[in-house]
């Protein structure tokens, strides 16, 4: 059957990093096409990730578009699929099928001002966006990064957001002070009140734990965003990556395929069973 | 004969002084004749509560789901739940309180005695109808009586009755608060294990082609065991659709979670979730015979757990849910069990 | 192409199809199953315990084999579905619809290798239904009717002696000339008597959802509805009543593993049931259906809101399996009828 959309292809892992240690590790995978090229995506899709015989396991791309010789993953341990990516190797084989879901309308926001707002693993599904618009540095007004952890071991891409620092504003957090730490100390929503940004002319993304992600919006929204300017993306457990399978669903849209970007004027009017 | 006012007037009464929080019992249902599990926590509900021949729900499931979830809300419960118990039923309970599921103070027991008889089988009874579908059943002495669109249709029960009704040694539930009904321990309408013994008569070959053409038949919907009080496991071994995790469990726990049998509905997977279902329940199925009655595709189920019934009651004279008092089969020794099974 | 068939041409008919692997209903271990015909075929069944789904989605297909030895790249091996030609005779008119809410699932957005390479070799011989054959049908109330030639490539009507049949798609004609001397011409009362067998059948009193158009906006405003957590109380999270509905479709993919070194397995989809209770539980222990009442609100908003909104039409037939075979008496017509005149 040619196109089988089951059939994964092979990638081999190039390089691995780790981000997080401990319980709840993060690991950073770049794999490269075994052969021939690996399908084009766009800032916010996904991919299915096997490594065979343990399964299968729906990861967002954390690198940008524009990079078209490797994708990269970061992958946190939580269950069987990530915990056999933590024992990868490199130069081990998986597979990969994709790219699945919707993407962030990045080309609406030439001429505004972009809010990242990340926390814990949250970071990885919105990186390829800011690498892209930083890339694309002309194309936007001001560029600010806000991204928290719970403590100071807990941030990922520590040098790529201090190697960010030279071209947009990153605010760093952590939940409790720390020694050390001079960066803002308490959760991300209030990092966000503390910056005050301006809803005029912007578009705020936010990604990380579900109470993060509610407070943030409960924050913007007091600040005068509305709920069209403010972008968010879900999960879902999924099986198929292309709407059959029928478990990633909220309300009538497959996660998968809808999905995982939405605005909050659009998920608000969803069921909330994310 | 049971009249089911009384029953209703327990209820209402108990419901209305606080004495329960809720009575678990059965009602009519919306499709036919067939009654179906009710939860009545107002005392004007107690009137929805029937007892008829279709009452074969086996309701100490619900105690346990009510245990689970009282464990999920971090609660205690404030007053017991009163639920009404066939004779099997309240041995049910009776074993769940044997392995300390709940408390005896957390349970009311309004038994309901099988007086001359025990609950239909609608696969034995469709024959009977003529393709009609009946609107009511009910109780008359040995008799169940019909109401279809043909009129009243009365059959003599032990034609029409469930196979583990005709089997049943004790119809009575002697663990109770209250009973209904008259005790009628010692009635027999066929031998104990007559089905088993029937089934048993055949050569090892043919009783294996049997086994094998209906394992085949699985279709693994899992309604044998999400039926089955004694089911209660949180992580059940053979059955890859439940396992508890919580936001404490690790990735390790996870990750090395065993997988004992796939999902795939094939002879070899099918074999090991249902034979190990069955290994699991001797000494503690008291054959309500749930299981047989819920399978869609009419694997004979039954069979399986009377054969470890029957095992338990020969080798070691053990009677599943006989008294709280009593030891469970597999955790206890006497210097009496024979050994001879040992090489 | 309407013709008449003799009932003692039926059987010269299925012969006469050596091409196809001709299904019947079968009554075995006291239940009806499609299953290969050999010898006499009957078509007195009332339906059958499951649906044809199996046809073109089976409980449990491979998708591919791996293979890999320590250090080398894995080899996969893809598993294609045999190109045997089925043919299903008795299906009933719900059944006959569920084919193309099936199709909608599988062609949408992208097409469904393994259920498409199943389902252009299957053909669907259907069966009106002179009377409703369970107490629990209900395909009026969701645009069907017992005598729906939806799905079907031949429509059979028994007419006493003989058939009525009725060519519906190409396939269809084509098993119909496969034994074109068996069949004859309709007369005029022929036709008269088939018009009122219809007539009488559509006539027949089913159990009714009420007003099913207003459905879907009701099951909306009642997401929040106590009502879902009261109608599930004693739903026990089987999987009876997805596994034999006609449209259920969700599933699971896992790897099957037969050696560990070197490592040699596949990858194989089976039939899931969003009732059992890890259907959508994240890796993280979180789980968005925690309940069995939003479990129960997932299976009845699928079919009567989400399937409506997204295709224009219910995912439901109105086969009235799921109603029949519950353990515990879960209704769906109840559940939909008490849902939506509680939402007002």
């Amino acid at each position: 059957m040619p196109d089988n959309i089951y059939l994964p292809k092979l990638a081999r892992v190039a390089h691995i990093k780790d981000e997080v240690y401990g319980e709840r590790a993060i690991k950073t995978f770049r794999v490269e096409p075994v052969d021939g090229e690996f399908f084009e995506h766009e800032c916010g899709q996904c991919a299915m990730l096997s490594i065979f015989g343990r399964g299968e396991s729906m990861i967002s791309i954390a690198s940008s578009p524009l990079i078209k010789e490797y994708k990269q993953f970061s992958i946190m341990r939580v269950g069987g699929v990530s915990s056999a990516f933590h024992e990868l190797a490199v130069g081990d084989v998986i597979g990969i099928r994709g790219p699945f879901g919707n993407s962030f309308p990045i080309d609406d926001w030439r001429g505004k001002n972009l809010y990242f707002i990340g926390g814990g693993c949250g970071l990885a599904p919105i990186w390829p966006l800011i690498t892209t618009a930083v890339a694309q540095r002309a194309n936007f007004k001001n560029i600010t990064v806000f991204y928290g952890g719970r403590t100071s071991r807990d941030i990922m891409y520590r040098a790529e957001l201090e190697k960010l620092r030279e071209t947009v504003d990153v605010h760093l957090s952590i939940d409790k002070a720390e020694e050390g730490w001079d960066g803002y100390c308490g959760f991300v929503p209030a990092a966000v009140m503390d910056k005050d940004p301006v809803p005029d002319n912007s578009i705020a993304v936010t990604c990380g734990p579900p109470i993060m992600i509610k407070f943030v919006i409960q924050n913007l929204n007091k600040l005068g965003f509305a709920d069209e300017q403010i972008y968010t993306t879900i999960e879902n457990k999924m099986k198929c990556g292309l709407g059959k399978c029928g478990r990633c669903n909220v309300g009538k849209d497959y996660v998968c395929v809808k999905g995982p970007v939405y605005s909050w004027e659009e998920l608000k009017n969803l069921p909330e069973e994310y | 004969m049971i009249n089911i006012q009384d029953i209703r007037d327990t209820a209402r009464d108990m419901l209305a002084k606080g004495e329960v929080r809720a009575v678990i019992g059965y009602r009519r249902g919306s499709r036919g004749m067939l009654a179906e599990p009710a939860f009545i926590t107002d005392p004007e509900q107690a009137n929805e509560l029937v007892w008829d021949p279709t009452c074969f729900h086996n309701l100490s499931l619900y105690l346990v789901h009510d245990r689970k979830f009282l464990a999920h809300i971090r609660k205690n419960p404030n007053a017991p739940v009163a639920i009404v118990a066939k004779g099997c039923d309240a041995r049910s309970i009776v074993v769940l309180l044997q392995e300390h599921y709940f408390k005896r103070e957390d349970v009311y027991i309004i038994g309901v005695s099988c007086e001359g008889t025990g609950v239909v089988d609608e696969r034995k009874l469709a024959p009977h109808l003529n393709g009609f579908q009946a609107s009511n059943a009910a109780f008359d002495g040995d008799d169940f009586v019909f109401t279809t669109a043909e009129g009243e249709k009365r059959l003599p029960a032990r034609e029409v009755m469930a196979d583990r009704c005709l089997e049943c040694r004790i119809p009575f539930p002697k663990e109770h608060n209250a009973v209904f009904g008259e005790d009628k321990t010692g009635r027999q309408l066929e031998a104990p294990f007559a089905a088993l013994t029937r089934f048993e008569a055949q050569e090892a070959g043919a009783r294996w082609d049997f086994w094998s053409h209906h394992f085949d038949r699985c279709i693994r919907c899992f309604a044998c065991r999400s039926v089955c009080p004694m089911c209660y496991c949180d992580e059940c071994v053979v059955d890859s659709i439940t396992f508890p995790v919580t936001h404490e469990t690790t990735a390790e726990e996870k990750a090395n979670r065993i997988r004992w049998i796939e999902r795939s509905a094939t002879r070899s997977e099918n074999i090991t979730y249902l034979m190990t279902r069955a290994m699991h329940l001797a000494g503690r199925c008291t054959d309500c015979s749930e299981c047989e009655r819920a399978c869609p595709v009419n694997i004979p189920l039954r069979l399986l757990n009377n054969k470890m019934e029957r095992e338990a009651r020969e080798q070691f004279g053990f009677e599943p849910g006989a008294s709280i008092g009593g030891q469970s089969l597999v955790a206890s020794f006497l210097d009496k069990d024979p050994g001879d099974f040992i090489r | 192409m309407e013709k008449i068939l003799d009932k003692k041409h039926l059987d010269g008919w299925i012969a006469a199809l050596a091409e196809w692997d001709v299904l019947g209903p079968v009554l075995e271990d006291g239940i009806w199953s499609y299953q290969t015909a050999s010898g006499a075929v009957r078509l007195d069944h009332p339906n059958t315990k499951q649906s044809p789904k199996e046809l073109a989605f089976p409980q449990r297909e491979i998708f591919f084999k791996f293979e890999q030895i320590k250090g080398e790249p894995p080899k996969l091996t893809q598993v294609v579905p045999d190109a045997q030609r089925h043919v299903a005779f008795g299906v009933r008119p719900c059944d006959g619809r569920g084919v193309p809410r099936m199709d909608l699932v599988f062609n949408d957005h992208v097409e469904d290798n393994y259920y498409q390479a199943r389902r252009k070799n299957v053909a669907y011989v259907g069966l009106a239904c002179n009377k409703p054959p369970s107490p629990n049908c209900f395909c009026l109330s969701v645009g069907g009717s017992p005598v729906s030639t939806e799905g079907l490539d031949v429509q059979m009507t028994d007419l006493g002696d003989r058939y009525f049949v009725k060519a519906i798609t190409e396939t269809g004609k084509g098993l119909m000339t496969a034994a074109g001397k068996l069949f004859a011409e309709p007369s005029a009362a022929d036709q008269k008597q088939v018009k009122q067998v219809h007539a009488d059948a559509v006539a027949y009193p089913q159990r009714a959802i009420r007003n099913p158009d207003g459905v879907p906006a009701k099951l909306k405003a009642s997401f929040k509805s106590p009502l879902w957590e009261e109608l599930a109380q004693s739903c026990i999270g089987c999987g009876i009543c997805t596994f034999l509905c006609p449209t259920c479709h969700c599933f699971d993919i896992n790897d099957e593993v037969q050696s560990k070194a070197p490592l040699k397995g596949q990858r194989v989809r089976t039939w899931d049931n969003c009732q059992f209770p890890d259907f959508t539980m994240h890796s993280s222990g979180h789980n968005p259906r925690e309940n069995t009442g939003a479990r129960l609100r997932q299976r009845v908003a699928h079919k009567f809101q989400y399937f409506p909104e997204n295709f224009g039409m219910p995912q439901c037939t109105g086969c009235g399996r799921c109603v029949s075979e519950c353990p515990v008496g879960i209704d769906i017509v109840t559940v939909v009828n008490k849902v939506v005149e509680n939402a007002g």
